[in-house]
């Protein structure tokens, strides 16, 4: 499933590129996971608004 | 009467509404020799060389965008902020400056055309980058002017009501400005070249541009149909995450091939095919607020339509769908790499081009010329006229025609020039002599006089407007 | 009101808004370094030391390119001097560009700013594509160097009469309408002799740049089946 660095000069994203969409699924929870901390803080807020 | 009283930010507007419909005019008129070439090669060779053209197409088609874009700004800015445009005097002036630099660059252009092969040309002549070729002491210009607008921008916007849109628009209009510094250099290496290019054009049209519409949307359901801001609102900041959560990183897809790592391919594939979900969100949501809004009314006893500016509304809507199809369908067609590697720098990119502009940005800009229209000649309800909606009808028509046309000569490109051909000199010229890229061309033609004979239409009614009977006042 | 959603929230997604935004645009900036590192122009060292940079330097002008299947990437790479025994670029096998292989760093690095400049000044662009990015109404310059056209054998070398790629490629430049290739000719756009020298070491510096394999294929197919 992993593949061996192809790209022509090693770099952290590169690293990151080893599979079949690792990179990006990376990227995409890194940016949705924070969401659900947003989430809990704005229901909490809301609640006490309540 | 109405003219005399019309609020100085909303007769600023008018004017860029109008120098922005005479680009307009322009764009499609250099478009037709353009594509006459393709028809005709010998058509004013090295008179005004297909190059010309084209370099003059797509300038109007920014220049006027970006007008009609500061000209619905300076509209919406007192009913948003509930107070006079701060600086408008300077907006005024600047609007000037930014007309007669735009006359020079396209009076060069067309006379001068090509320099030799140093910094003179490029501050000049012509930087001979596609989009952002204007000169470098016009670059200065337009940042000037862009500066000028964002602080028009910014200190109606801190002192008048700051609503939702204004927000957007605040931050949106200055990432928009500062992104074309980046266009503003020169660079022995290509691939750096390109790379920050790609910053200008892309997080201009699938970034800043896209949440620009957003705004105007917003804005525009909330005077044509007297949509709750609430809800408008909360749409907004949904579309404003969506694109630009797709959209900024989106921009790996134009990273595949220019030297840059092969990790773009993942981030530019992945991202960029994110992209159409906050355009389908917005189609959903023109429509959903249109239903509701209307339900609501007949619910309260009062069938009459919600919409106060018919042809308005309609461009809209069309603006709601043809950006979808357009930037979204058309552009995923060939955004993954792996379709990308065939299809990239053929007609395919145009066929989208030509939809993607249409249905994302003409569109809803031409709606916001209706609604200055019917704000300039106080008319409580703008209905369609016969030629409105000949208008609408051949505007889209034609553009969606010269798509097909383009998609189809862009098949037979990537299958001839491209896979078969291996995108050789003569493996090029193979696939310009298919004969359903020639037909393709042929149809691209035709297809165009369409669209600008509904381009005359429209002019006639939007100056015919103010004197018709037809809507109420 | 207890029970109101933070779906539909207006305070929920400005915050997702900006934390998406934010977010995404530090990301960018930093690829944007990472990736501004590794397409850096290389330099007459790095070609001598046999360093393989994703865009070499200028003196590139003065070793053979080719354009070959790399195995192990699974797409066409340049390949510049010759190839090694695991097929990648040797750095060795020199080629004479306008009668010499010894351009210097200098020569050479003046030689392709001219070019450049030349690319921007003539709006070749706005006909053509390069690295597939332009206009679509002429061939894309991404590989021009290595198209077999130009080559020994090649029809556009033997139309200008000249006996190098380079010279024919200039020779072209300099007066595009003398050799119609297709109905659509190239305009005389004025090009003087020295500008076209720059432009035929844009073109040929072009050719070395590492395009994660575009265009597919490039040159290698000949007398496929015409799609009329």
């Amino acid at each position: 499933m992993f593949e061996p660095f192809t790209d022509v000069i090693p770099s952290f994203f590169g690293w990151l590129n080893q599979g079949p969409l690792t990179l990006t699924i990376f990227l995409h929870t890194v940016i949705i996971l924070p969401m659900i901390w947003i989430y809990y803080q704005e229901k909490k807020r809301l609640e006490n608004e309540g | 009467m109405a003219s005399n009283t019309l609020n100085e930010s909303k007769q600023l507007a008018t004017w860029y509404f109008t120098f922005a419909f005479i680009l307009f005019g322009a764009q499609l008129l250099f478009g037709l020799v353009a594509a006459t070439q393709f028809v005709m090669p010998g058509f004013l060779f090295e008179i005004l060389d297909f190059s010309v053209a084209r370099t003059l197409h797509i300038n109007a088609l920014v220049v006027w965008m970006v007008f009609a874009m500061f000209g619905s700004v300076y509209w919406l800015l007192p009913d948003e902020t509930g107070i006079n445009t701060i600086g408008i005097k300077m907006g005024k002036l600047l609007y000037w400056v930014f007309v007669a630099a735009i006359a020079v660059v396209v009076l060069v252009y067309i006379f001068v055309q090509v320099g030799p092969a140093d910094q003179t040309t490029i501050w000049f002549i012509m930087e001979g980058r596609e989009y952002i070729e204007a000169p470098r002491w016009a670059d200065i210009g337009i940042v000037v002017v862009a500066l000028g607008f964002v602080a028009n921008l910014f200190l109606t916007g801190m002192k008048g009501k700051q609503t939702g849109i204004v927000t957007v628009l605040m931050a949106d209009m200055i990432a928009f400005a500062g992104l074309y510094l980046a266009g503003m250099f020169f660079t022995d290496n290509i691939s750096v070249d390109q790379y920050w290019w790609w910053w200008v054009i892309h997080l201009w049209v699938e970034a800043t541009w896209e949440v620009f519409v957003g705004a105007i949307a917003a804005y525009g359901l909330i005077t044509m149909i007297g949509a709750h801001r609430k809800v408008v609102e909360m749409w907004l900041w949904i579309e404003v995450a969506m694109l630009f959560g797709s959209g900024i990183l989106g921009m790996g897809h134009h990273y595949f091939w220019i030297g840059t790592p092969e990790y773009w391919w993942e981030i530019g594939a992945l991202f960029s095919a994110l992209e159409p979900i906050p355009l389908v969100a917005m189609f959903v949501h023109v429509l959903y607020d249109w239903g509701k809004t209307q339900g609501a009314e007949e619910e309260a006893g009062n069938p009459a339509s919600v919409i106060n500016n018919k042809p308005a509304f309609t461009w809209f809507v069309l603006n709601a769908f043809g950006n979808f199809l357009g930037a979204g369908i058309w552009g995923f067609f060939h955004t993954l790499p792996q379709v990308n590697l065939y299809t990239h720098g053929t007609q395919f990119t145009s066929a989208h081009g030509h939809l993607a502009f249409f249905g994302a940005y003409a569109t809803i800009l031409i709606g916001m010329m209706y609604i200055a229209v019917q704000g300039k000649n106080n008319i409580k309800v703008l209905k369609n006229t016969k030629s409105s909606i000949w208008a609408v009808s051949m505007i889209a028509g034609g553009v969606m025609g010269m798509t097909v046309a383009l998609t189809i000569a862009g098949y037979v490109q990537v299958l001839v020039s491209r896979a078969q051909m291996g995108a050789t000199w003569a493996g090029y010229f193979d696939g310009q002599e298919g004969m359903w890229f020639a037909q393709g061309m042929d149809w691209r033609l035709i297809m165009g006089l369409v669209t600008f004979l509904g381009f005359a239409l429209l002019a006639k009614d939007l100056l015919t407007t103010g004197k018709n009977p037809v809507h109420e006042r | 009101m207890a029970n109101k959603s933070v779906w539909s929230d207006n305070r929920f997604w400005q915050r997702t808004a900006t934390w998406v935004t934010g977010f995404a645009a530090v990301l960018l900036i930093w690829l944007t370094f990472d990736t501004s590192a590794q397409i850096s122009m290389g330099t007459d060292e790095d070609l001598k030391q046999g360093v393989t940079k994703r865009v070499p330097g200028p003196t590139v002008i003065n070793y053979k390119i080719e354009y070959l299947m790399d195995a192990k990437r699974g797409h066409e790479v340049p390949v510049i001097g010759g190839k090694n025994a695991e097929g990648r670029s040797a750095f060795q096998e020199k080629e004479k560009f306008f009668g010499r292989d010894d351009w210097t760093e200098e020569e050479a690095g003046a030689l392709l700013h001219l070019g450049k400049l030349g690319s921007q000044a003539k709006n070749c662009m706005n006909c053509h594509t390069l690295l597939g990015n332009g206009a679509y109404y002429a061939p894309d310059l991404t590989k021009a160097w290595l198209d077999p056209a130009w080559g020994p054998e090649g029809s556009l070398q033997a139309m200008t009469g000249k006996n190098t790629k380079e010279e024919a490629m200039a020779e072209f430049l300099q007066h595009p309408s003398q050799y119609p290739t297709h109905e659509r000719m190239m305009p005389n756009l004025g090009i003087t002799a020295d500008e076209a020298k720059g432009l035929v070491a844009f073109l040929k510096h072009m050719s070395s740049i590492d395009t994660n394999g575009f265009p597919r294929n490039f040159g290698k197919i000949q007398g496929a089946v015409h799609g009329k």
